[in-house]
């Protein structure tokens, strides 16, 4: 009978000492490793995953559908729990997020190799291309260049890059199925439409040498056109190309349109 | 230069609110299926349980619908030690199957044992107090109430892969690969006529190898049951209820969102005792649930179960 009442004291122990956390991973030594960080980009309508052909409501009674959703994103950089700042490569850091590209559940990975280890809590990027790297010329845009031609993400060099392509139609309570074509960009250097987000992560995101985690970074397109500011079609929105008026309402509305929606460490 | 690239897998680690192996297929030795028979007795068995799930695989209201079933297969027991303590153990064996998209994916194997000390006090009868009688009788009458203090170790004899933790449902696994710690209390009653069975049960949940914490546990269940006795067998129609309401999951000590929740069941059975043998079938359908954000959905399941009393 003592020895039963001996032996669940000890497994109780044993239990209790077992379940708890043990910290001792904390003093982790990091300078010098590095790893990959994966961002992945993912298009919504709403709490809808966006989907190409799918005819979606704005306000103003209108709707519209999309064929072509591609934005250029550039200067990513992250910043650890400590405060320090690890920016990507700059000759490396711009890249084009097309949802063509997208996997079976739509998403579209853009991989940082050889990020820094550390604990982050926060990620910059930019939206377009900033006045510094156009300012490099021609030949200072190395492959991305000919990638963004490709892509249709170029008027001409003079003009420059186009930041965000959104083609397809819409229709209004008096037009139907419109052709739609958003092009946003910086009009050369006389228009700065460049625009930056900083977005903190909910749970810190561990790069390691040995672990590759991931971003999931969720864009809501409805914002293009209810943002921060309401861009109708019927007032003129269903063709937004160099507009010194129309261009900077769309990148404000774009710059509110990311957040992260979880990250996964592992 | 870089072109976002695009592998075209379905989505790896697919989202955080998918984290919830401790619901289905490691979680049947859980105290919100119970230990044993209505009538608590000693025995040694084979229970088959049925689950199935509805999970959303993915972040958004349009996301793609998997299905997951679970089948298990449990050896338990109830095994006496003296008067006032006994033990029960569960060895389970898993066979998952999940359907997402058209693609079907298996995954069996022994699951997480699980083995629980118990120390039961029984409630005798009061005896008329009167100084004059002299009281003959060596033997107390019990009064058909008893409690039950449990103490229980949940071992990680299932593998838990971590290649399906970078699944679409990290859920599918057949076991959690952590040392969990099981405490228990219970009130039983039973007369020849009528029962109740009453078990509140909490899981310390420990950190398994990918630094996964699953959130503890608190589970709970109630079983009020008639007694028909007939001359060769006897019939025992039950109803319960029980529930369980997880903590959330930690990842690295941190909490991760929408990975708490809670379940409410309403079951409905019954036992047959013909001889030494113990028939049994348990249906249970939810009542009310969020769990996981509401990203998933238990739809119903359903026991069968022959023991041997010991």
């Amino acid at each position: 009978m003592k020895l039963l009442k001996y032996t669940f004291a000890l497994l109780a122990c044993a239990i209790l000492t077992n379940c708890s956390t043990d910290n001792d991973d904390n003093e982790e030594n990091l300078s010098g490793q590095s790893g990959d960080l994966i961002l992945k980009f993912d298009n919504s309508v709403g709490d809808q995953d966006f989907i190409f052909g799918t005819t979606y409501s704005k306000s103003n009674s209108e709707t519209f559908q999309l064929s072509n959703l591609k934005y250029i994103i550039s200067n990513v950089r992250v910043t650890d729990n400590e405060g320090n700042t690890f920016y990507y490569p700059e000759e490396e850091n711009v890249f084009i997020v097309s949802e063509s590209n997208g996997n079976n559940a739509g998403e579209i990975y853009v991989t940082l190799n050889d990020v820094d280890a550390a604990n982050y809590t926060q990620i910059t990027f930019g939206i377009g291309i900033d006045q510094d790297r156009f300012a490099l010329g021609a030949d200072g845009q190395g492959d991305f260049l000919e990638l963004a031609s490709e892509e249709g993400m170029m008027w001409s060099w003079a003009s420059g890059y186009k930041f965000v392509r959104f083609d397809g139609t819409f229709s209004t309570p008096s037009v139907t199925d419109e052709p739609l074509n958003v092009h946003m960009g910086s009009v050369g250097t006389s228009l700065d439409n460049y625009k930056e987000v900083t977005l903190n992560f909910p749970n810190t995101v561990l790069v390691r040498e040995d672990s590759s985690p991931e971003v999931h970074i969720v864009a809501d397109i409805s914002k293009v056109f209810d943002g921060v500011m309401t861009a109708n079609f019927a007032d003129g929105y269903d063709q937004v190309h160099t507009d010194a008026t129309e261009t900077p309402i769309i990148a404000t509305n774009i710059q509110s349109m990311f957040e992260v929606h979880h990250i996964h460490n592992d | 230069m870089m072109y976002a690239h695009y592998p075209n897998t379905i989505c790896n680690n697919h989202n955080s609110e998918a984290w919830f192996c401790d619901l289905c297929g490691c979680s049947t030795s859980s105290g919100s299926f119970g230990y044993g028979t209505l009538s608590n007795t000693n025995f040694v068995g084979l229970r088959y349980i049925y689950q199935n799930f509805e999970s959303k695989a993915g972040i958004f209201s349009n996301s793609p619908i998997s299905k997951e079933t679970f089948n298990t297969v449990q050896l338990w027991a109830q095994v006496p030690i003296n008067d006032s303590f006994y033990v029960t153990a569960n060895v389970p064996y898993q066979d998952l199957t999940r359907k997402f998209e058209g693609e079907r994916e298996n995954l069996n194997g022994l699951g997480d044992i699980s083995a629980i000390g118990w120390y039961k006090i029984m409630f005798y009868k009061k005896k008329i107090t009167d100084s004059t009688a002299i009281d003959y009788s060596l033997t107390k009458e019990p009064s058909g109430h008893s409690i039950q203090f449990g103490i229980g170790v949940k071992l990680p004899t299932g593998t838990f892969e971590e290649r399906l933790a970078d699944n679409v449902n990290p859920g599918f696994q057949v076991g959690t690969g952590s040392v969990d710690g099981v405490f228990s209390v219970g009130y039983n009653y039973g007369s020849d006529r009528i029962g109740v069975n009453t078990l509140f049960s909490y899981y310390l949940k420990g950190e398994n190898k990918n630094n996964y914490q699953f959130g503890n546990q608190f589970s709970y269940s109630t079983n009020v049951y008639t007694v028909f006795s007939g001359e060769k067998m006897n019939v025992m129609p039950f109803l319960g209820l029980s529930g369980d309401v997880y903590n959330s999951i930690k990842q690295y000590d941190e909490t991760l969102q929408d990975t708490d929740g809670s379940i409410l069941n309403a079951s409905l059975g019954s036992e047959l005792a013909i001889d030494k043998f113990i028939f049994g079938a348990n249906y249970s359908l939810p009542v009310s649930q969020s769990l996981f954000g509401d990203n998933v959905k238990s739809k119903q399941r359903f026991s069968v179960y022959v023991n041997f009393a010991l």
